[in-house]
């Protein structure tokens, strides 16, 4: 009698479960708008899916949620299919706990390819199949680059496919108001000297330069960690960074340590950042930009990625009452235009029909137009259009992505996740609370000669 | 008690108490307080000032950006551009100018000229532009402006946490978790209570011991090698090992030895004629349980079920890690730390949520509160 | 949405009505099935004793299994896990306890985590005792006894969201939002970020747990207060002692073992702390705690179980002392009855 009670009740919870379709209208008509890959979705609206509910988890919130959600409507519309997608401030931990108790989603959206290798060599991940590592390879600009990022060794040590990548970020921006700059006549710096010194100017007429903000909840710090994997690109050749990304150079290197101090510069100088050095470790990073826009400013820069704007003040249009400009290289050191990104990588935790077709169509140029047509989506497909970049910001974006000397994806995302979502978002928050930059990376390589 | 003579040294000691009660019950409510008063207030004012200064108009500077050339439209030979800096009509301005570093150049309303065009800010952030040659810039012109926004209070904050964040249905999510959480152990512990205070049974002196000592077992501990067994169990009868059964009996475990710790403390103390008299009439242990032992121990059941109810109503950890993070399975503190974080910029969606979470145990608390001392009274502090 | 309450509804209703018909289901059925009935030559035989022998597992039963799968298997486990690798699977020996001692984050952990008993049980029953005494003395005592209590009725992360609230911190030129730094600012100071002020944030953490725990205390303690004989009160005045003679020579000895077992309780709520500090700073700027350094061992970038489990062992140590120490006065108790 008790046992049917359970199996009753596990049945109600499962009822739960499929109750929660959501309903989304589509953002761009199908077919009005000539700058999308319409065609592409003819191939889906041959598959039936209705009644499969395809589960996915990952890191976006409120915006970014809305964004990737009027995506997934497209896919619905032309499947039948139920996206039921969950996302969390928490990811890192969340999918950890959730592939640890057997019960993940269909798929999972990685913001670190560290993390998903990790999950990978323990048996989490499903293999997605060469086929689709085929397709990346020949759809996406610099395709066997995007493949190896995705592919990991499972629980046997054999490399595999693991991970999709959809939606990239850059990462090497500095964020201003056109309207500040001009109005106190500045220029955009074209090197990394005339940017110290375009600082060190605000700071002689008054004004504070940078606003930095390491805030995020459970990562606080990682904000930090960009800023010293770009500085490492434009002080270091990128075999150093490589290295360092593996640990074949050690974490306390003189050579990192430079780059931790160079950070120190822009962050641990009184007079360049809002609010002062105190209030850097504290700041949340999507209140950090808002310093921008104040009257009078608050600070006249900001180093982020091109998600950013996201965050900045409702009613901000881009290309007007903000902008962006590359994060400049030195100009004594000859190390080319270095350019740091990131991106999400998608891969499945349990495996579902529904959600290897979701995949496929995350290849389809449609499923990036999109996005791109509406804000904070950069792309390394070649098939897409670019004329469905939402604005000349987005595309002067994509500009810089391709006239890179050197492109590497984001450094700590690459660690191994106790030392790139751990140590080093700790060491950084320590380094700008007070503690030398020798001493962090002391105490992250400590970190990571711990591990195992 | 005794006759007190009044006079100086008690009327100075009994305003001394009054002092420093006063002063902890200030110091303990202003927190709430604040967010009480924050959350009713007006967005953009809560992140320019302090709530305590909420009943009197702020002070607001920004920036309007004026139409673009193409926006004129030619009047008698003159060409106009004219727009709305201020949504809000309460909204006035105070003063404007047209550099940020001079705010108060210009009254509203008294016009400034821009090269050879004239420009005009008025009191209701309308504003007019006038030039006798076309216009000829790009994008619009900033024009910087003090504003006073007057004290608000409104229930707006609220609306958009319970519209837009899925606080409503995190709300049902927890009644769901809440309350067989909370019945059940008590259920559970009553029983097994009673069996320990009023039945003989081998190596009932030691399993008590045994369950008192597992109240200071860390439920942290527990956390992996349950994770581990839903897993098992899950793969075992193919079913999800995410489940409200699963939170429930997690929660019941967590809570059983306290219940239980508490509710023998009181039956046990109960008189023991009552129970003897009953059993000489021929009624069992179980019938004694359900007809007398049940009804008088109202006041402890209910002092444990408080506990028990804000326990699992505040629980962030178990339900981390036990329930999914779906529309139908997120709980409030759940959906209030993702507000933590993905709103670290929106304090107004962050005050109206920390509101909304605490509403029902305070109700819950005060609508018990006097089971609760009464029943915490005769347990775990007879003979205080 | 109407859905989902109503599955909620039935959720609720199938689960207390599982654990209802499992008392009343067997307990009818041992009455029907080791009824009373006559021997084989006839005479009346009772099973009674046969009933009352079953009857009390019957009761505790449900409680004993349950207590064993959530507590007592755990606890074993962990022990176990303890010894194994980050994955569970390789026996590794002792190298998860060596690294537990030479890593200096532990040693923080364990230090903040000795500061926060040092500090939270002690302000809470100070502060609670007081208040108990206090309002006993006013006429509006009992509202001043609601509103202390009221932030025992609020989750650590409503509290937190409250605390961010009241240290938040703005630049010195901006309008401070948060009142700690507005009175700052008011007095002439210079306003903090105070949640990264090395060590004394500890503090600033503790503060929020002294704030929930209070009402806890001194409701108890409240109640403990009017146990106290007057005659013992009366006698002391008379022998001319002042109020504030009498309440440490007379009230406190006898509402000690009282004051006793709310330390003990807030101490064990110290102990598993957690929400507190990942809330407010994820143990950064050296806020570190053993149950949030045993969260983000667990969980974060990948997980390791095996110095998780270390660290929820070193909690579980901690409370020993205090568990044999209950037991003893349990024991004590129980002879004086």
């Amino acid at each position: 009698m008790r046992k049917t009670a359970i199996r009753f009740l596990l049945a109600l919870s499962l009822g739960g479960l499929l109750g929660t379709a959501l309903s989304q209208d589509l953002v761009f008509p199908i077919g009005e708008d000539a700058r999308f890959n319409w065609s592409d979705l003819e191939r889906f609206e041959a598959i039936d899916l209705s009644g499969q509910t395809i589960e996915v988890f990952g890191p976006w919130l409120t915006v970014d949620r809305d964004l990737v959600l009027s995506v997934f409507a497209y896919f619905e519309q032309a499947t039948g299919a139920t996206i039921a997608y969950a996302g969390s401030d928490s990811f890192e931990q969340q999918i950890v706990i959730d592939v640890q108790a057997g019960s993940p989603p269909h798929l999972a959206v990685f913001p670190q390819p560290g993390l998903a290798a990790d999950l990978a060599a323990r048996g989490g991940l499903v293999p997605l199949g060469d086929e689709l590592a085929d397709v990346v390879r020949e759809n996406y600009g610099a395709g066997q680059s995007w493949v190896d990022l995705g592919s990991y060794p499972d629980a046997d040590g054999n490399v595999q496919f693991f991970a999709l990548h959809y939606k990239s970020d850059l990462k090497s921006l500095v964020w201003y108001s056109p309207d500040n700059f001009a109005d106190a006549g500045y220029e955009i710096p074209q090197t990394m000297e005339e940017l110290i010194g375009l600082s060190d100017q605000i700071v002689a007429d008054g004004g504070t330069p940078w606003c930095i903000g390491l805030g995020s909840g459970d990562a606080t710090g990682w904000p930090a960690t960009d800023w010293v994997e770009d500085l490492l690109l434009r002080t270091q050749p990128p075999e150093v960074y490589d290295g360092w990304v593996t640990n074949e150079i050690p974490f306390n290197d003189p050579r990192i340590v430079g780059a931790i101090e160079l950070f120190g510069t822009f962050a641990k100088t009184e007079a360049y950042v809002d609010g002062g050095v105190s209030s850097v470790g504290s700041t949340d990073f999507r209140d950090s930009p808002v310093g921008l826009f104040t009257v009078p400013p608050r600070c006249y820069m900001h180093r982020q990625a091109s998600f950013i704007p996201s965050f900045f003040p409702e009613g901000t249009e881009l290309g007007v009452d903000a902008d962006f400009f590359y994060f400049p290289a030195f100009e004594n050191l000859d190390l080319g235009t270095p350019v740091l990104g990131a991106g999400t990588m998608w891969a499945m935790t349990r495996e579902s029909e529904g959600a290897r077709v979701l995949l496929d169509f995350l290849t389809t140029p449609l499923a990036h137009e999109i996005w791109m047509a509406q804000s904070g989506f950069l792309t390394p497909h070649l098939g897409v259009n670019l004329d469905a970049y939402a604005n000349e910001t987005l595309r002067g974006q994509g500009e810089i992505l391709q006239s890179a000397t050197t492109f590497r994806f984001d450094g700590s995302d690459l660690m191994p996740g106790q030392i790139g979502a751990g140590a080093f978002w700790t060491g950084m928050v320590n380094y700008v609370s007070g503690d030398s930059a020798q001493s962090v990376a002391d105490d992250i390589q400590r970190s990571w000669d711990a591990l195992r | 008690m005794t006759a007190r003579v009044p006079g100086m040294t008690i009327t100075w000691g009994r305003l001394l108490t009054h002092a420093s009660l006063v002063l902890i019950v200030v110091l303990w409510t202003i927190p709430v307080l604040g967010l009480f008063i924050s959350s009713l207030r007006d967005k953009d004012q809560l992140i320019v000032s302090g709530w305590w200064t909420a009943f009197s108009a702020t002070e607001r500077t920004a920036f309007g950006r004026t139409g673009a050339a193409a926006e004129a439209v030619e009047v008698d030979g003159e060409y106009v551009i004219e727009g709305d800096f201020l949504e809000d009509p309460r909204r006035t301005i105070t003063s404007y100018g047209l550099r940020q570093t001079d705010l108060t150049a210009q009254a509203p309303g008294e016009p400034v000229a821009i090269d050879d065009t004239q420009f005009t800010l008025f009191e209701d952030g309308s504003y007019r532009w006038t030039s006798e040659e076309p216009f000829t810039h790009g994008a619009g012109r900033r024009i910087f402006y003090v504003a006073s926004i007057p004290p608000t209070f409104s229930l707006e904050n609220y609306r958009e946490v319970l519209s837009g964040e899925r606080i409503d249905r995190a709300f049902i999510n927890t009644f769901t978790v809440t309350i067989p959480a909370t019945l059940i152990p008590i259920l559970i512990a009553a029983f097994a209570a009673y069996a320990f205070a009023w039945m003989k049974f081998p190596g009932r002196q030691w399993l008590f011991a045994i369950v008192v000592g597992l109240l200071v077992v860390p439920l942290q501990m527990s956390l992996i090698p349950l994770l581990r067994m839903y897993n098992d169990i899950g793969a075992t009868f193919g079913v999800p090992s995410k489940t409200y059964l699963g939170i429930w009996l997690a929660h019941t475990g967590f809570g059983l030895p306290l219940a239980i710790y508490l509710l023998r403390n009181y039956i046990g103390g109960l008189p023991r004629d009552i129970i003897e008299s009953a059993q000489l009439d021929g009624a069992s242990h179980f019938e004694i349980f359900i007809r007398l032992i049940l009804p008088l121990s109202v006041p402890a059941l209910a002092s444990f079920a408080i506990f028990q109810f804000l326990w699992v109503w505040n629980d962030l950890l178990v339900a981390l890690v036990f329930l999914g993070k779906g529309d139908d399975q997120i709980v409030l503190t759940s959906s209030l730390r993702e507000l933590l974080g993905s709103r670290g910029d929106n304090w107004e969606i962050l005050t109206s949520g920390a509101f909304i979470s605490i509403i029902v145990p305070l109700m819950v608390f005060f609508s018990l509160q006097r089971y609760f001392v009464r029943g915490l009274l005769a347990g775990s502090v007879k003979g205080g | 949405m109407t859905q989902q309450v109503l599955v909620a509804l039935l959720a609720v209703i199938a689960g207390v009505g599982a654990s209802l018909a499992y008392f009343f289901g067997t307990n009818l059925l041992l009455d029907r099935l080791a009824a009373d009935g006559r021997k084989p030559d006839g005479s009346y035989l009772s099973r009674e004793p046969l009933r009352n022998l079953i009857r009390p597992w019957l009761f505790v039963l449900p409680a004993l299994v349950i207590l064993g799968i959530y507590l007592v298997y755990p606890v074993v486990e962990t022990a176990r896990l303890s010894f194994f690798d980050r994955t569970g699977t390789e026996f590794v020996g002792l190298s998860n306890y060596v690294w537990a001692i030479q890593n200096p984050e532990f040693r923080e952990a364990i230090r903040n985590n000795l500061l926060w008993l040092l500090f939270v049980p002690a302000l809470s029953t100070a502060v609670g005792l007081l208040v108990a005494t206090l309002a006993d003395r006013v006429s509006w005592g009992n509202i001043a006894k609601s509103l202390i209590f009221m932030p025992m009725a609020i989750s650590f992360v409503g509290a937190s969201v409250i605390w961010k609230f009241v240290y938040d911190f703005r630049g010195p030129d901006a309008p401070q939002i948060g009142i700690v730094n507005a009175i700052v600012v008011a007095l002439g100071g210079e306003p903090q970020a105070w949640i990264t002020v090395p060590f004394w944030n500890n503090f600033l953490l503790m503060i929020i747990l002294v704030w929930i725990q209070t009402g806890f205390a001194m409701v108890i303690l409240s109640a403990a207060l009017r146990g106290v004989p007057e005659e013992t009160i009366e006698a002391a005045q008379i022998d001319g002692a002042g109020e504030i003679q009498v309440f440490f020579r007379i009230v406190i000895p006898q509402i000690m073992s009282t004051i006793l077992v709310v330390w003990t309780t807030i101490t064990i709520v110290v102990l598993k702390v957690f929400d507190i500090v990942l809330a407010m700073t994820n143990g950064q700027w050296g806020t570190n705690v053993l149950a949030n350094s045993m969260y983000n061992w667990m969980f974060r970038g990948g997980g390791d179980f095996g110095r998780g489990s270390v660290i929820a062992l070193v909690i579980m140590i901690a409370v020993v002392p205090i568990m044999v120490w209950n037991i003893r006065r349990f024991q004590a108790e129980e002879a004086m009855r």
